[in-house]
């Protein structure tokens, strides 16, 4: 047992190695733009590059914060990522649903198509939804960007919860009919439960999709529904970048999403290996 | 049990999910923004974000003197780009006005609406005339400059006033320390000031900076040679970037490399800026809004001084960096848009006191002389005066022009043993290909 262990050692090493540098190629850039929203002007600017503050200051945030738009962009940020993910599973599991148990032709070309969408470059896409947009009196407003969002998240929502519902025996769902249950209960009370996971997943992909979604909020909002993103942007002017100004609000609006994530941790990890057991 | 307890869960989160989306609902259909609108109507004004505290005070004023809403949206500078192409493509705008880069206004000059009209001889006497011909795209004034910006020379008061870098200065080349007006003397000063301080074997205290990773400091020196057809005549479609003229001037700007930080490949506005800031350079060739923006704790804070861009063979010149207000033929509100645009003109000098302090008649710029604060404004007025200062080409393809040919190409050029002819020879080659 202690030779064996013995032997793994040096693997192990390898493999701890390889997963810090991982983290630190992931992190560093992440952990370089909160440093930089504690420096001052000249030390965000510094040649060459300084990791830390010569002097730590809170005063990009106050600027931050305090700018014009930025709360009203916070509130347009999380209301359109809300509804962009709710409207994304209302629609996007029902159909995953019936294209895995139905298992039509004409399901599968759906499939297929939703997938097409995603390969459509989005700008291509952009010009026909501000019209479409203004003919319906909703540009400039979150449901708008909301539906908008849904476009791109709807085909990631299918075809996760396509392949989580795959993962889930017919039996259960038989078992649930043979106790009484019709369909609906069986999918309600049965199926959900077990993919809950799923659903977590892909709502946080909707909610990240949404979140940090830019051409369409640049071409569909304004003032009333301008998100985040844009506003993140607008610190680079054609005189150059406000980098203490965009690291802090980049700083704020990450942490929304950090929190969510941490909060649906287990859901994530159940869900990205609810397929890993299907046997 | 097991199964109960889980489907309650999901149960819970289902709620959670028709509360949120109820809330939000409520949320969108107020809008989170908010705004309201005046009596006499709307008036909707695309800016980049930079630039909206520049048109913020006129807008007030317009709101206030005739009763209509202006909603100034801000948008980021590329994206300004796409939004406006975007909309113009589809025929239909949320916009009225657009303040456009003076490098788009070709490229945007179909879908906006001729401002002759606006455009009167007491009008153009009181622009600069780089900004009267930029503006006039195809036979029609397509804008109308709200503010602009030139490069001008800024310089170490502390080291250009030091009685004994006077006196060395004098002694090694014969003339003067003053802040140089001519390419020699900017080189010679440049070389003066090039040295290792602190005499730990380093480099610390160069003359000037050499940027790589931005064109437009490279057409200034190409207009200082005299040159009248910048890169190429966007009517003939000749190209001229490997002319004389451009050699000269590429040979010129690379002739600093020994007195620059190394880096100047890329090396572009921010970088340049802030060695300044640090006190590693003498001179520094930058936009001249940034005199009133030198963050408190610079190490030249109350040290900098200004002065008109420098001459070559052709005199002074700088390239104007220009906004101009344009409506877009697709909008109905034609006469209110050209109504606000002609109120922006009447009341250039309300940009005075805003965070760049940018104006574009030339009576505002001479409305500060002699204002202690406005140093700047002098330098930029004599830098956009001079008959050698010309604007950039109208031509639809420019921005292409600049990221794909001219940035690569100084690029290039900055790097050691460059063959300069060459690299010109190779960017007429690019261009060509690009607008023929």
């Amino acid at each position: 047992m202690n030779g064996l262990e013995t032997r793994r050692r040096p693997a192990r090493v390898i493999l701890w190695t390889a997963l810090a540098a991982v983290l630190v190629l992931y992190g560093f850039p992440f952990v370089y733009l909160l440093l930089t929203s504690f420096k001052t002007p000249l030390d965000a600017i510094a040649v060459p590059p300084q990791v830390l503050p010569s002097q730590w200051t809170l005063d990009n945030y106050v600027a931050a914060l305090s700018k014009e738009g930025v709360v009203p962009a916070l509130i347009n940020s999380v209301a359109t990522a809300v509804l962009s993910t709710a409207f994304s599973l209302a629609l996007g599991v029902p159909a995953a649903y019936a294209i895995t148990r139905y298992r039509t032709p004409s399901g599968r070309v759906f499939v297929i198509a939703a997938l097409v969408t995603r390969m459509v470059p989005t700008i291509a896409v952009g010009a026909p939804l501000v019209e479409t947009m203004r003919r319906l009196g909703i540009s400039d407003t979150t449901i708008g960007l909301a539906i908008a969002h849904t476009t791109i998240s709807l085909p990631l929502s299918i075809w996760l919860m396509s392949s989580f519902f795959e993962a889930v025996p017919v039996e259960l769902e038989e078992a649930a009919k043979v106790d009484g249950s019709d369909r609906l209960q069986a999918f309600r009370y049965v199926v959900l439960p077990v993919v809950s996971g799923g659903l977590a997943v892909t709502a946080i992909f909707a909610f990240l999709a949404s979140w940090n979604e830019f051409l369409f909020a640049l071409l569909l909002t304004s003032v009333r529904a301008q998100t985040t993103p844009i506003v993140i942007a607008n610190f680079q002017t054609q005189f150059g970048l406000d980098w203490g100004g965009m690291t802090a609000l980049s700083a704020v609006y990450s942490v929304p999403v950090i929190l969510l994530t941490l909060a649906l941790q287990r859901h994530i990890v159940a869900g990205l290996t609810l397929g890993a057991v299907k046997g | 049990m097991k199964l109960r307890s889980t489907s309650g869960r999901v149960r819970i989160a289902m709620t959670g999910i028709a509360v949120a989306t109820s809330v939000v609902l409520a949320v969108a259909g107020c809008g989170a923004g908010g705004s309201s609108e005046g009596a006499a109507g709307k008036l909707t004004v695309l800016v980049e974000g930079g630039g909206k505290a520049e048109v913020q005070p006129i807008a007030d004023l317009y709101q206030k003197d005739t009763g209509t809403t202006v909603e100034l949206v801000e948008l980021p500078y590329d994206g300004l780009y796409d939004r406006i192409q975007t909309e113009l493509g589809a025929g239909k705008t949320s916009f009225d006005v657009a303040a456009l880069d003076a490098i788009w206004l070709s490229a945007f000059s179909a879908g906006v609406s001729p401002l002759d009209d606006l455009f009167t001889d007491d009008v153009k006497s009181d622009l600069f005339p780089g900004l009267v011909a930029e503006a006039q795209v195809g036979g029609s004034y397509v804008g109308m400059p709200v503010w602009t910006n030139s490069e001008i020379l800024y310089y170490r008061t502390d080291l250009f006033g030091d009685p004994k870098e006077k006196a060395a200065f004098q002694a090694k080349y014969g003339y003067a320390l003053v802040p140089p007006t001519t390419w020699k003397q900017y080189k010679d000063v440049a070389e003066f000031f090039t040295r290792d301080t602190n005499r730990d074997g380093q480099t610390d205290l160069y003359g000037t900076d050499v940027k790589g990773a931005v064109e437009t400091e490279w057409l200034a020196t190409v207009s200082q040679t005299g040159e009248k057809t910048m890169v190429l005549d966007p009517k003939s479609g000749d190209v001229t970037v490997d002319d004389a003229d451009h050699l000269a001037a590429l040979s010129f700007y690379t002739s600093l490399l020994p007195y620059a930080p190394p880096g100047a490949a890329q090396l572009d506005w921010a970088g340049a800026q802030n060695l300044f800031y640090q006190g590693k350079l003498a001179m520094m060739r930058f936009w001249g809004h940034a005199y009133t923006q030198t963050p408190a704790n610079a190490a030249v804070k109350g040290k900098i001084g200004v002065a008109p861009m420098i001459a070559g063979p052709g005199g002074i010149a700088g390239v104007p960096g220009a906004w101009y207000l344009s409506v877009p033929k697709a909008t109905e509100k034609q006469t209110e848009a050209k109504k606000f645009i002609a109120f922006a003109y009447e009341h250039n000098d309300l940009s005075i006191k805003t965070s760049l302090g940018l104006v574009s008649r030339i009576s505002a710029f001479e409305s500060q002389a002699g204002v202690a604060g406005h140093e700047n404004y002098p330098a930029i007025l004599t830098t956009l005066k001079s008959p050698a200062t010309i604007a950039r080409p109208a031509t639809p393809k420019w921005q292409e022009i600049v990221t794909s040919v001219l940035t690569p190409m100084l690029q290039k050029a900055v790097a050691k043993g460059a063959d300069n002819a060459a690299l010109l020879k190779q960017a007429k080659a690019q261009i060509e290909a690009i607008v023929k």
